[in-house]
């Protein structure tokens, strides 16, 4: 809460400095609310005072070309539908002029994110400018053009070092999310197609669609609570499984008497080593209904014995093509290349903890059950528990195992599954993925990805605070 | 004593009954890629007769479906271009946020948690329309963009390690009329070996172990502009699964060895600079 405080402190101050230079400010200063370079001018920074009318110049450019005709489209996302008709100038068929809702939607985007920008430089400018004006009033030394360069390697180097990273993810994550988040309150899906035809604002209803309010042919909300429950039961388990087993992998690798556990640890490092793409298509085939896991468990009977007691009802164990099966095998799975992941990680760990304590508590007589219960495991965890919400939030949107496991592989019986494009051993990312690619439905898509977003940051939050409270530490990016 | 020998020897053999379990598939891996045999091995687990044929044809034989040798040489470009703009953005992001104390610095951190929350596949649905629209989609450049573009947002583990960085240097090199810039260059990051060999190998692997982003953006089906990965991956289609399993497994073997090499060394260097910290003293 405090620190919510002192972040809205922060903005009003931002502000109220603002207002001041505004007031307080000569000439020059006002001047530069409408003529940006004007302020330093009056300070005879030539250089800096012609870059900023540049800049200027390309904001009002850009506005008056691309911006401010694309956001006036923004509340209808466009009104012309393409159509192929007959120029009498040119004699040919042409398109017409027609709208692109996907063009107007990501330039209206880019625009307001250039709009907040730009407002920003904007106050800075005047604020700056306002600076000045006291610099010199007191006599103080004004900055050379040089000099205020020279300073981007030097006080302002924050600045040089992240312009270009910023930008980069600004322009790959930052618009393309904004873009999504409003796709998912559109048409925007296999009947509405730019540029062939335009989308539209549709409000909440995908958003209803998908907790079961799309009506009683509509399985969008049937598919929803099956792939939500699946994904946190996957995410619990795969995250609980990979992070005891790897304790205790790495207990066993690095007891006191173990020998060569170098090698041991690098024999295990092999599975994570090798890229998934490969050892999890592998492994499908190793699993699959004909392959050669079934061939050895029908030679020894096992296969026999199932179909005796009702278990399977073919003359094969259908590992990953039947739910049920392939949703523990996939935990399975995940724990063979999950398991040698943590047991690095908690190498690490294991090799800090205090000797001292080990020690007396061996004097006293305790035996290697209760150190681990008492000792080993509490240092662990309240080194790497944090790392445990990390974890269930990266399984959540853990695409590679599911997708590589089950993609064109598992082929649902369930109809109302099918009728959504989902799979009983679908993530929400898996399915969103599948959405987009296959079947172009991006709204539905969206929606699912803010509710991704909803429950990762829930889970977030709730450990973040679950820190602080046991820490004392408010700080979100320690 | 006796008691205690008898443990040691059992662990072993745990520990020997756990590697053998965990290298079951990859030992398949290998035998079935120097199977004489083009499908898929179901009735044994070695096969019946061995050869080097599945090799020979992976990387001789370039037809529509497999072409291992522009496969891997599409990676390792992608990989080279992203390996370079990735770790200096990385670098350049960690320094920032460790070392350099001003005002929006706790703000942009926090916001870079925020965004890591949304699947990174969706932000992606939208990069690819831009990149199409511009004409960059099954391009490797488009590629190299989807890759390295939101990269500064991995900066967390290369932050904690300049962290640990002792301030006194840099202020030391300041006092002595450094700037802020070669403090960074001839200060902190001829200390940091372990996490800059640690960037650039994450980096370098991130194309040969990604598979979502590269069949979004390489999705025309010509199989000489693909990575690895995705080519690969179509190997298995169920219509050449049973002429391709045993050049899927060559390949899988092909490409695994230097990534494992890799991908150990990278471990060593973690380990290193999280428990190592910098320069003592």
């Amino acid at each position: 809460m405090n620190k919510l405080k002192s972040g809205l402190g922060a903005v009003g101050q931002f502000f109220a400095d603002f207002g001041h230079a505004v007031a307080d400010g000569d000439i020059f200063v006002k001047l530069s609310l409408v003529w940006f370079g004007a302020g330093y001018l009056g300070r005879k920074q030539y250089v800096k005072s012609l870059i900023m009318t540049i800049y200027e110049a390309a904001l009002v450019a850009y506005f008056a070309l691309v911006g401010i005709p694309y956001l006036s489209d923004f509340g209808t996302l466009g009104t012309v539908q393409q159509e192929y008709v007959f120029n009498i100038v040119t004699m040919k068929n042409e398109y017409n002029d027609y709208d692109n809702s996907f063009t107007i939607l990501l330039f209206s985007v880019v625009s307001l994110v250039i709009l907040v920008f730009a407002i920003y430089i904007w106050i800075y400018n005047v604020k700056n400018v306002y600076r000045l004006q006291q610099q010199a009033a007191v006599g103080k030394h004004v900055n050379s053009f040089l000099e205020d360069v020279h300073d981007y390697i030097n006080g302002k180097f924050y600045v040089t070092l992240l312009a270009l990273p910023v930008t980069g993810v600004v322009l790959f994550t930052v618009v393309p999310l904004f873009v999504m988040i409003f796709v998912a309150f559109t048409n925007y899906d296999q009947n509405h197609m730019p540029p062939s035809s335009l989308f539209d604002w549709v409000g909440l209803s995908n958003f209803i669609k998908l907790f079961g309010g799309g009506g009683i042919t509509d399985t969008f909300g049937y598919a929803f609570v099956r792939v939500l429950g699946w994904t946190l039961v996957w995410s619990f388990f795969a995250t609980l499984t990979t992070y005891f087993g790897g304790i205790l992998m790495a207990l066993l690798v690095n007891g006191k008497t173990t020998i060569a556990k170098p090698m041991w640890r690098v024999l295990f490092m092999i599975t994570i080593a090798v890229p998934q793409f490969v050892s999890l298509l592998l492994v499908r085939n190793f699993f699959a209904d004909n392959g050669i896991m079934n061939t050895i468990l029908s030679n020894l009977g096992v296969t026999g014995f199932l179909h005796n007691i009702g278990l399977i009802s073919n003359n094969y164990i259908p590992f990953l093509t039947a739910p049920g099966w392939a949703h523990v095998m996939i935990i399975l799975i995940n724990i063979w290349i999950g398991v040698p992941y943590q047991m690095l990680i908690a190498n690490g760990v294991l090799t800090n903890i205090p000797s001292e304590q080990l020690e007396s508590a061996a004097i006293d007589g305790a035996n290697s059950w209760q150190i681990f219960r008492s000792i080993t495991m509490p240092y662990v965890f309240s080194v790497t528990g944090p790392a445990l919400v990390t974890d269930f939030v990266k399984n959540i949107n853990n695409f590679n195992v599911i997708y590589l496991l089950t993609a064109d592989f598992y082929v649902t019986t369930n109809q109302a599954m099918a009728n959504s494009q989902a799979k009983e051993t679908d993530l929400l990312v898996t399915w969103l993925f599948t959405l987009t690619q296959d079947y172009y439905n991006y709204k539905m898509a969206a929606a699912i990805g803010i509710i991704i977003f909803i429950i990762c940051a829930l889970f977030t939050l709730i450990a973040f605070n679950r820190v602080v409270a046991r820490t004392g530490e408010g700080d979100f990016a320690q | 004593m006796k008691k205690k020998t008898v443990r040691v020897i059992l662990k072993h053999l745990l520990l020997t009954a756990l590697v053998v379990l965990w290298l079951i598939p990859i030992v398949w891996l290998v035998v079935t890629s120097f199977s004489a045999y083009n499908g898929r091995n179901t009735s044994t687990f070695f096969p019946t007769e061995w050869s080097l044929t599945q090799y020979v044809k992976l990387l001789t034989g370039a037809d529509t479906v497999a072409n291992f040798p522009a496969w891997f040489t599409n990676t390792l470009v992608v990989a080279v271009a992203n390996c370079v703009i990735s770790s200096i953005f990385v670098l350049m992001v960690a320094y920032a946020f460790a070392c350099m104390d001003f005002r929006g610095s706790k703000g942009l951190q926090n916001l870079s948690v925020i965004v890591n929350l949304f699947p990174g596949v969706l932000s992606m649905i939208a990069v690819y329309f831009v990149l199409k629209a511009i004409g960059l989609t099954n391009s490797h450049l488009g590629l190299i963009l989807v890759y390295s573009g939101s990269s500064g947002l991995g900066y967390l583990i290369a932050k904690g390690f300049f962290g640990t960085v002792p301030k006194t240097l840099q202020e030391a090199a300041k006092l002595d009329g450094a700037s802020e810039a070669r403090c960074f260059l001839q200060v902190v990051l001829p200390m940091s070996r372990p996490i800059i060999v640690y960037t650039i190998i994450s980096s370098f692997l991130v194309p040969w172990m990604d598979f979502v982003y590269a069949k979004m953006i390489l999705n025309a089906g010509i199989s000489s502009q693909w990575t690895v990965a995705i080519g690969l991956y179509n190997m298995l289609d169920k219509s050449l699964i049973n002429t391709y399993f045993g050049q899927f497994c060559a390949g899988g073997v092909l490409v695994s060895i230097p990534i494992s090499i890799l991908y150990i060394i990278m471990q060593k260097f973690y380990v290193e600079g999280v428990t190592g910290g910098a320069v003592k003293g």
